[in-house]
């Protein structure tokens, strides 16, 4: 278990990747954002999709996770496992550390009337309809997705090349445009919709959470077999 | 004594190519060993399997009597420091050391502050902004420090001069005479480490070519030079390993011990007696594994043996 | 120094052989231990050791044990003998069976050996001066 926590130390030495960067991102989006709103003149509430640019930051995350500490995590004779938990935990506290400031962010929001020009970058209505916690578990669930899609990739690209990541990238599109034709073929997006309604973003996050566990079930068998 | 690695009938096939041959070795505790060969022999693959950075395609290994595989009992005991190691973009030397001090239980701080006085090196400094050299010396710190039961150092002085080499070898002697433990060694600089390594195993196109104790080995062969005729007289009959002429002047290494007739013989001749070094030797060995289809070698292994260097019969 | 066609182990054990006969290394004096020797030469000790031993085996050198290698009592004459018996192997054997083909006997050598010491000077012992 102390070998997996080094793993998390390990990882942090990456204090511009893990911590700055994810701070900057935000904090910039954050910024824009209300210069932006002080600038339109509507009166009405503004909403905007700031608070997603950490998420897709954790994205590339995931993919630097991997290209840059595996191979040293070789060297200092870290078995495969060990660094997957390991850096599963890492994501996983990143995530949590994000969420927790997404929820501050929110009750900032509330508490001033959107920055004082009705801008709203966290509390999106839609995201917190069911309450506090549930907007967190979402966040935090697309967080540690994302985190997870650039992990998987990274590690299918350091078992397999770039063939194997362009075949797998190109099938997974293949696939959704597939679906997105089936649906639009047969006329399915109300009844897709009102799914969607009805799932709200809670029932979003727990499949979220499925996804997330498929995705680490697949880049640690595939971690297994990989090459420094 | 129980050896420290076991390997058998080891072989690695990349899609073209035949990384690793039949390879079958014993590596015994407490001892200095030289795993010397040509770029490309398959030192590192032979190395990355060892320490279950890389996977056989056949075969097996045993480090400390188990598969290395996956397994941090084993692994945690060991350290391969690889010749093109490559480390967190943001690291500087000082979180690469301190990350190592995590992960190895006998690694010894002082001894890394010491070394990397030694080699002078910029502690601070962002890792990717690093010489070559420089690089060089963050792994040969991690491989002595660590202390680790087996470490294997991958060639880990490219780019370091010959003063920071010589501290390399040095410290490599010092801190071993005071705490023995398994050190595989791979060079290609063969003179430099000969007086270092107790035994001297020679890979050559993946396939082992000699596995034997460093001094067995030396003053296996001889170069005799002078008139060509006079050295093919002189040299008919032997097992020659290669020969050159410049004009009426022959030069050939020839293997076996010379008997005080032969040296007689030699003399009597007019011909001139060098002695060849180990690099010489070994160079001479592989170069002629590469001329020879290995069928048509009189010396090919036979029931998968290493190559004999004795004309004795065994 | 160090000859590449010869075990190193036994050039080890000759140079101590040397420091022993030229007095620098006394008899019932401490040898150097492996270690030392290891480090001095940049060898492995193992190297070092099986040149030790070596040593030990002749009765040139004795372990004390729990102290450390000591030179033997005796062992300058020990080895003063070995070497002059390999001095007349070397040296001494082919000089008669040259001297026999120029139909020099031995008086005639004794007198020419006489004639050119006279003239030679005398030089102290040099050390590393293995032909």
């Amino acid at each position: 278990m102390s070998r997996i926590l080094n793993v998390v130390r390990l990882q942090l030495v990456n204090k511009q990747t893990w911590v700055w960067i994810p701070l900057i991102v935000l904090g910039s989006a954050l910024a824009l954002s209300i210069v932006i709103y002080a600038m339109i003149p509507s009166d009405g509430p503004k909403y905007g999709g700031a608070g997603q640019a950490p998420l897709w930051y954790f994205f590339a995350l995931g993919l630097q996770a991997l290209t840059l500490t595996f191979p040293f995590s070789q060297a200092l004779s870290v078995t495969r496992r060990e660094f997957f938990l390991g850096t599963l935990l890492t994501a996983i506290g990143g995530a949590l550390l994000l969420t927790a400031m997404f929820l501050l962010g929110g009750w900032i929001e509330d508490v001033t009337h959107g920055w004082g020009v009705n801008g709203y970058v966290f509390r999106l209505p839609w995201v917190w309809e069911s309450g506090p916690l549930a907007a967190a578990l979402t966040y935090f669930t697309l967080a540690l997705f994302l985190f997870l899609v650039g992990f998987t990739g990274a590690t299918i690209f350091k078992r397999a090349g770039a063939l194997a990541i362009a075949v797998v990238g190109v099938g997974v599109g293949a696939v959704l445009v597939g679906v997105v034709f089936v649906i639009t073929r047969f006329e399915l997006w109300g009844q897709v919709g009102a799914g969607l309604a009805g799932l709200g973003a809670l029932g979003l996050a727990l499949w979220g959470l499925v996804a997330i566990a498929v995705l680490a079930g697949i880049s640690y068998l595939v971690l297994r077999r990989a090459i420094p | 004594m129980t050896a420290v690695i076991e390997v058998s009938n080891l072989a690695k096939r990349y899609r073209e190519k035949l990384a690793l041959d039949n390879v079958s070795l014993s590596i015994q505790p407490d001892t200095i060993y030289g795993l010397l060969g040509r770029n490309g022999a398959g030192k590192t693959t032979l190395m990355s399997i060892l320490t279950a950075q890389n996977f056989a395609t056949s075969g097996d290994v045993r480090v400390f009597g188990e598969n290395p595989y996956e397994n941090a009992h084993v692994l945690s005991r060991v350290c391969f420091v690889r010749e093109s190691q490559k480390y967190p973009d943001d690291a500087a030397p000082i979180h690469a050391l301190r990350a190592a001090r995590l992960f190895f239980p006998n690694w010894d701080q002082q001894l890394a502050d010491r070394l990397a006085d030694e080699f002078q090196l910029p502690m601070k400094r962002r890792i990717k902004k690093l010489s070559r050299g420089q690089l060089s010396a963050v792994g040969v710190i991690i491989g002595l420090a660590s202390r680790a039961e087996v470490t294997f150092f991958d060639e880990p002085y490219l780019g370091l001069d010959a003063v920071a080499r010589q501290i390399f070898y040095d410290r490599l002697l010092e801190d071993y005479v005071e705490h023995p433990r398994t050190i595989i060694l791979s060079s290609h600089l063969i003179d430099e480490v000969a007086n270092l390594i107790e035994r001297v195993i020679v890979i050559d196109d993946g396939r082992i070519l000699l596995d034997e104790d460093t001094d067995a080995v030396r003053g296996r062969a001889s170069t005799v030079v002078g008139d060509a005729a006079a050295v093919d007289a002189w040299t008919a009959g032997r097992e020659i390993l290669h020969r050159e002429a410049l004009g009426r002047v022959a030069s050939a290494t020839v293997l076996g011990r010379l008997t005080p007739e032969d040296r007689a013989g030699i003399v009597d001749a007019g011909l001139d007696l060098a002695p060849v070094s180990l690099q010489q030797l070994i160079v001479r060995l592989t170069q002629r594994s590469g001329d020879d289809a290995p069928a048509a070698s009189p010396l090919a292994e036979s029931h998968g043996e290493p190559l004999s260097l004795t004309k004795e019969v065994r | 120094m160090i000859d590449e066609g010869r075990p190193l182990f036994l050039q080890i054990a000759e140079a101590i052989e040397d420091s022993i006969v030229d007095g620098t290394l006394a008899e019932d004096a401490q040898a150097p231990s492996t270690n030392e020797l290891a480090a001095f030469y940049r060898i492995n000790p193992a190297t070092a050791a099986k040149g030790v031993a070596m040593l030990t085996d002749k009765g040139v050198l004795v372990k004390r044990r729990g102290i450390g290698m000591f030179v033997a009592v005796g062992a300058r004459d020990i080895l003063l003998r070995e070497r002059r018996t390999a001095f007349a192997d070397r040296f001494i054997d082919p000089l008669l069976a040259e001297a026999r083909t120029l139909g020099l006997g031995e008086d005639d050598l004794a007198a020419l050996l006489r004639e050119r010491a006279a003239l030679a000077p005398t030089t102290a012992r040099t050390e590393g001066n293995r032909a």
